[in-house]
């Protein structure tokens, strides 16, 4: 009597303890595996990217549902820099949370080929081998392993571009055009200065954010320097990353470089609220000064950046992004036919152009009549000279998985020459020795 | 659990006497169980989300990823950690941020907390609550009202500063200033977390001691030093041991704000541990530089315990 009478509650009481305990255990594994998609077979796609990439994708999905029957595709704008970290931790937590497919920078990419080398699909046999003719052959195989496969399609590809203002220069008498080396520039930004106050670009001094090395990176650039050579040796001690640097530190000490947080971004100094002359950018910034500042039309014009020495690379390329598809994905095909759609079709890329405004890879979008129309802000055919710097025979990037290290190294140095007036030379080999000591490589002979 | 127990026991009790100690036994066995059970969820969580990552991050700290693949290579990153500068540089910023900003904010602290604990002041609550909404403020507002107070060209304190004459400081911009600003911020944020803490030992320190003293001719400063501090006491042991170990693992303020620059300058140890795990995907050195401050942050607590313990003494 007793123990049947006592029995069930103790049975109660074990089986909801268990029955607790089991919904907890369910609940952490259910928290490690959010991927996309409900069930096997249900045909949703997730893409991650940022801004005007997301803008582009988004306006390719309709059209691409359209074909695909019961399936939908989620644009996600997750925010740069943010997405970069989203996008490590669900690699190394094996690609749980991860979209099927990712916009990735082409600085990020070899780190995370290297790093998570099962994180991406490889999508040569998903049909990516019919469609390197198509692409910059650079771009195209900065997203390859070693065995030649392709983990990722070129989205955008992007070159460095100058815009300036045509107002600041015809107040101080100087005729842009006359400009072609970076020595005349600087001549021309000490008369500007005097004449204006403007000053003549503005750099993150203090480096708050990595990006603060796009002025430099660009004349190493130009120099045919990087942060590493094609061994993959430590290059901040080269020839052209000295003087890229050098030239910076003239231009800081006559009082021509302006103090502007990157965090701040772009967009006061191209409404002229932080008046500077120059805005040393790249072709994806074309699109952004209608939106950005509408009533300077007429004030910026647009030009690639004067060589380093005369007759020297007019042009440096600017990065890229790609789409990837991840190996956690339960409908990898599929994502990969969004992705062929959206990047290599004439028809998704056309959609994603119109979208998102920016320079495409694809090269077969190059010959359409879009292309060939002037651009309305600047009053000339801004595709026609970004097609001519990506023309120019500009060395490929070598970024190697050491990159976000090398890149924190050299604006450490940078930040030490333009606050603390170090010596350019000491503090790039003091740089290259630090990264030497993190990384094991070697550094380049200068 | 106790409750029912006690019931069933007593119920039994009442309608079998004589079959009591067979099932008593089994219903200790049972009571001493069940707790267990009750347990079960908390033990499942800590075991999941706490003693699994701080294992394996042990398990990491001995790793480095080679080719995609997590290769054993024994005390190899903590020899790293060891020789490498800028982990120094890490540690050295992080003790200077810690030597200063902690005794000028604990000093604060305990100031306004005898404030808020006056009769004389009106508002008492408002104020209370106005020093305490920082610690409440998330991770970004925080981010975006520092950098909006200290931006060099239309921040509040250079308004400030230019409105008096003086010249604007670059707050984030140079390297000892941008130490400055952390400072600041941390104190910003979290005094007011210790007066709340103060506050209430305060509270617990009896009217009649002051009064004993006031009759023995003491001053209020006397006190201040003779009856308050010693009261304090046992908030202080606590907020010098929570504050020294919040600060080695500073990470929040130089994230937001400085980002660890400029040049190093506000690097702290948890700013270049997150570099290393989520910049350069270097986990295995991460976890090594994580275990390293553990230590650190163990050592010190100890050493601070036993001494500000022999001095209670």
């Amino acid at each position: 009597m007793t123990s049947h009478f006592s029995r069930p509650r103790r049975w109660a009481a074990r089986a909801g303890a268990l029955a607790l305990g089991a919904a907890l255990a369910a609940g952490t594994l259910a928290g490690c595996s959010t991927s996309s998609g409900d069930d096997a077979g249900s045909k949703t796609i997730t893409v991650w990217g940022w801004g005007d990439p997301v803008k582009g994708m988004k306006a390719a999905v309709p059209a691409f549902e359209k074909k695909h029957a019961g399936v939908t595709v989620k644009v996600q704008d997750v925010g740069n820099p943010a997405i970069w970290d989203k996008v490590t931790t669900g690699m190394a937590a094996g690609g749980s949370g991860l979209p099927d497919v990712i916009d990735v920078g082409a600085d990020y990419m070899s780190n995370y080929l290297e790093t998570f080398p099962d994180g991406f699909a490889d999508l040569t046999p998903l049909g990516a081998d019919k469609l390197e003719k198509n692409f910059p052959t650079g771009l195209w195989g900065g997203a390859q392993k070693a065995d030649g496969h392709q983990y990722g399609i070129p989205f955008e590809v992007n070159t460095s571009l100058i815009f300036y203002r045509t107002d600041l220069f015809q107040q101080a008498g100087v005729d842009p055009a006359s400009i072609d080396t970076w020595d005349q520039m600087l001549d021309a930004g000490k008369k500007i200065k005097a004449a204006t106050g403007a000053d003549l670009f503005a750099v993150d001094k203090a480096a708050t954010q990595a990006d603060a090395a796009n002025f430099w990176q660009m004349l190493a650039r130009q120099s045919e320097s990087f942060f590493f050579d094609k061994k993959g040796d430590i290059d901040f001690t080269s020839k052209g990353s000295v003087d890229a640097l050098e030239f910076m530190k003239k231009a800081n000490d006559a009082g021509l470089i302006a103090d502007v947080p990157q965090s701040q971004g772009t967009t006061s100094q191209a409404k002229g609220e932080t008046p500077v002359a120059l805005l040393p950018l790249a072709s994806w910034a074309v699109s952004t000064f209608a939106n950005d500042a509408p009533d300077m039309k007429g004030k910026w014009a647009v030009r690639t950046p004067p060589a380093t020495d005369a007759g020297g690379l007019t042009a440096a390329s600017a990065g890229g992004t790609y789409l990837a598809v991840t190996k956690a994905s339960k409908n990898q095909q599929l994502a990969y036919d969004f992705v062929e759609f959206s990047m290599a079709t004439l028809e998704g890329q056309q959609l994603v152009y119109d979208g998102g405004h920016l320079f495409p890879s694809f090269k077969p979008m190059w010959e359409t009549d879009a292309f060939k129309a002037d651009n309305d802000y600047f009053g000339i055919n801004t595709n026609d000279l970004v097609m001519t710097a990506l023309n120019q025979k500009t060395p490929p990037d070598y970024y190697t998985k050491d990159y976000a290290k090398a890149l924190k190294a050299y604006d450490d140095a940078q930040t030490q020459v333009l606050v603390s007036g170090a010596d350019p030379k000491k503090a790039l080999a003091d740089a290259a020795e630090l990264l030497a000591g993190q990384t094991g490589r070697k550094i380049a002979k200068g | 659990m106790t409750t029912l127990t006690t019931t069933s026991g007593s119920a039994a009790a009442t309608r079998a006497p004589a079959a009591a100690p067979a099932p008593r036994r089994r219903r200790t066995l049972r009571g001493r169980h069940i707790p267990y059970l009750f347990l079960l969820p908390v033990i499942l969580l800590f075991v999941g989300f706490k003693a699994y990552p701080v294992l394996y991050a042990l398990v990491l700290s001995f790793t480095s990823n080679k080719g995609g693949v997590d290769t054993f290579v024994g005390f190899d990153n903590f020899a790293r950690v060891f020789s490498d500068p800028l982990f120094g540089r890490a540690l050295l910023n992080t003790v200077q941020i810690l030597v200063i900003q902690v005794p000028v904010m604990l000093v604060i602290a305990v100031l306004l907390a005898v404030a808020f604990n006056s009769k004389l002041l009106k508002a008492r609550a408002f104020l209370r609550v106005a020093y305490f909404v920082p610690i409440v403020m998330g991770l970004v507002a925080y981010g975006i009202l520092f950098s909006a107070l200290l931006s060099y060209n239309d921040g509040f304190l250079n308004f400030l500063l230019t409105s008096v004459g003086l010249p604007r400081v670059p707050w984030l911009a140079d390297p000892n200033w941008a130490k400055v600003s952390i400072i600041l911020a941390l104190t910003w944020h979290y005094t007011g977390n210790n007066a709340v803490i103060y506050l209430a030992q305060l509270q617990s320190i009896p009217e009649e001691l002051y009064e004993a003293a006031a009759m023995d001719g003491a001053n209020r400063r006397q006190q201040f030093w003779n009856v308050t501090l010693p009261g304090l006491r046992p908030a202080l042991v606590l907020t010098v041991i929570l504050s020294t170990i919040g600060t080695l693992q500073l990470f929040d303020e130089p994230y937001v704000l400085t980002g660890g620059g400029p040049d190093n300058a506000t690097l702290t140890i948890g700013m270049y541990l997150y570099n290393n795990a989520f910049k350069y995907f270097d986990f295995g050195y991460a976890s090594a530089i994580g275990y390293v401050l553990t230590a650190i942050v163990a050592v010190l607590s100890v050493v601070q315990l036993l001494v500000l313990r022999r001095r209670a003494s």
